[in-house]
């Protein structure tokens, strides 16, 4: 029998003032539980008090009612799939949430567009390529989050809001390059296979675990360091500050991703052996990237400051890009619990340079 | 009229002093950029004797000094920016000169190749707040054009 039974004679009682109150005087939540606002204002942390604060490792229930409130009776199944909390969470999450609220900004307004300098040919073609490149990978990192947020059970909010976070940002991420790419006349570049084959092995992740390693963990980190690089990269003080900016976003989505791996294994050891073969099939597919002209030889050209330049230098600015990439990669997976170095099954020519395969280690080592 | 030229001494208490007390006075600026959480340490290499070391503390909005850092210091930063004493010069004059640091003398641009600056630390998402937090910590060392007009730093 259906219970949305629209209760007319309640309508008539309310009219006269006849009111029900019984969420007045029975409620069982708590009374009395006051938050008090911090440095920075009234944050997840200050509020995460009470029964309110206390996040269940399982959740008894599949319900959007918060934590802490009084249930009247039964509330509907919504079908979470992700009820453990430590498939998703951070012990920093919630700073992260709320550094992520405060530090936003605006690809429209803070980008001095009208002070992008004309530039060379092969120059604008450079940027353009790169530009289309981070544009396209950059929304990977909306879609995943999107795809897996409404499974995530609702005692895990802190987690759930800190990727909505994170889809704003990648949002505008994919905004600001592709407005870049716009903006400086060259216009959009090519859209390559590989790239799009490693979105599609995250998005196509048959479980949380296996696409939040591939995109925090290792995506955001090579891409992380990339934007680091940017200033490097760079032919202009547009795209410097377009660089540090996005930078800045993306070391917040690592810090989830590293912590939430740590997390995740801290409590379920046995897992590694699953992650260390997700890594292994994605670094497998970025391996293919570092040998693929148009991500190799934009950022060539732009690092090296005009075409001749870097057909002088070759790939020599790339290389220490490549060798600074995969070395912070590995830290980050050392700091998440999951050492990879030694461990990376790539050729000796990718991996030379770094402690990711085990004669990069054994050299380091000696 | 010649400009009257002040000699700040560099490195020193009052240099992280006087940037960090600047950010008082622009409090809508670190506002804009949005809060912080970081404890940073400027270390300063010499040729002759050992490296000093200054703690900033990114609180929230403000930007607190922790003055010079000795040997067993509690301020345990979670990064540590290194470098010479000729660059940390260099840097503070360039941006004196352009008021702020042009695009090869920002904090990110002068440690990309871990040289001249390099940021080290012993937990990677330590480090990663250098990054989390660019805007912010370049807006702090910006301010050294704050100083009087004709300033240099020695």
């Amino acid at each position: 029998m259906s219970t949305n039974r629209v209760d007319l004679d309640y309508l008539e009682r309310a009219k006269v003032g006849n009111f029900d109150l019984d969420w007045l005087k029975n409620c069982k939540s708590e009374w009395g539980v006051r938050a008090k606002p911090s440095k920075v204002g009234l944050t997840l942390r200050d509020i995460s008090i009470g029964s309110y604060g206390q996040i269940p490792d399982h959740p008894e229930r599949r319900t959007m009612a918060p934590r802490g409130c009084d249930i009247d009776g039964e509330l509907p199944d919504i079908g979470y799939s992700i009820n453990s909390k430590n498939e998703v969470w951070a012990e920093n999450v919630m700073e992260l949430y709320e550094e992520a609220v405060s530090r936003q900004w605006s690809a429209t307004r803070d980008i001095a567009w009208s002070e992008l300098p004309e530039l060379d040919r092969d120059l604008e073609h450079a940027m353009c390529q790169f530009a289309t490149l981070l544009s396209e990978i950059e929304m990977l990192a909306s879609d995943f989050p999107a795809k897996w947020l409404w499974r995530i059970n609702h005692d895990f909010l802190e987690a759930k809001m800190f990727l909505c976070t994170q889809i704003m940002d990648e949002a505008r991420h994919s905004e600001v390059f592709r407005k870049r790419a716009l903006a400086g006349g060259g216009g959009l570049g090519k859209a390559i296979p590989i790239v799009e084959k490693f979105l599609q092995l995250v998005l196509d992740a048959k479980n949380y675990d296996e696409g939040s390693a591939l995109m925090h963990l290792l995506a955001e980190g090579l891409v992380l360091s990339v934007f680091r690089a940017g200033e490097l990269l760079a032919p202009s003080p547009v795209e410097k500050r377009i660089f540090r900016l996005c930078m800045q976003d993306e070391a917040r989505h690592v810090a989830y991703g590293t912590m939430h791996l740590r997390y995740r294994l801290e409590r379920e050891p046995a897992l590694a052996s699953d992650f260390h073969d997700y890594l292994d099939r994605g670094e497998e597919i970025i391996a293919v990237m570092f040998t693929t002209p148009e991500v190799v030889e934009p950022a060539a050209i732009l690092a090296a400051g005009s075409l001749k330049a870097a057909e002088e230098i070759g790939l020599a600015a790339s290389d220490i890009l490549r060798t600074r990439v995969i070395e912070e990669y590995l830290s980050r997976c050392d700091r998440a619990g999951l050492p990879r170095r030694g461990k990376m099954k790539l050729p000796e020519s990718i991996l030379s340079g770094t402690s990711g395969g085990a004669q990069g280690l054994l050299r380091q080592s000696a | 009229m010649p400009v009257i030229e002040d000699v700040i001494e560099f490195p020193s208490v009052e240099w992280f002093d006087f940037l960090c007390d600047h950010s008082r006075e622009e409090p809508e600026i670190y506002e804009a950029l949005g809060f912080a959480n970081f404890r940073l340490a400027v270390e300063i290499t010499r040729e002759s004797g050992n490296p000093r070391q200054f703690g900033i503390f990114f609180d929230g909005y403000d930007v607190i000094s922790y003055g010079e850092l000795a040997d067993g210091s509690t301020f345990d930063p979670e990064a540590v920016v290194s470098g010479s004493i000729e660059t940390w010069r260099e840097m503070a004059n360039n941006i004196l000169a352009n008021g702020m640091a042009d695009s090869s003398h920002t904090l990110n641009a002068l440690s990309i190749a871990d040289t001249p600056l390099r940021v080290y630390s012993s937990d990677p998402l330590g480090k990663d707040k250098f990054f989390r937090y660019a805007e912010t910590i370049q807006t702090l060392f910006d301010a050294t054009s704050r100083q009087r007009e004709g300033t240099v730093v020695a």
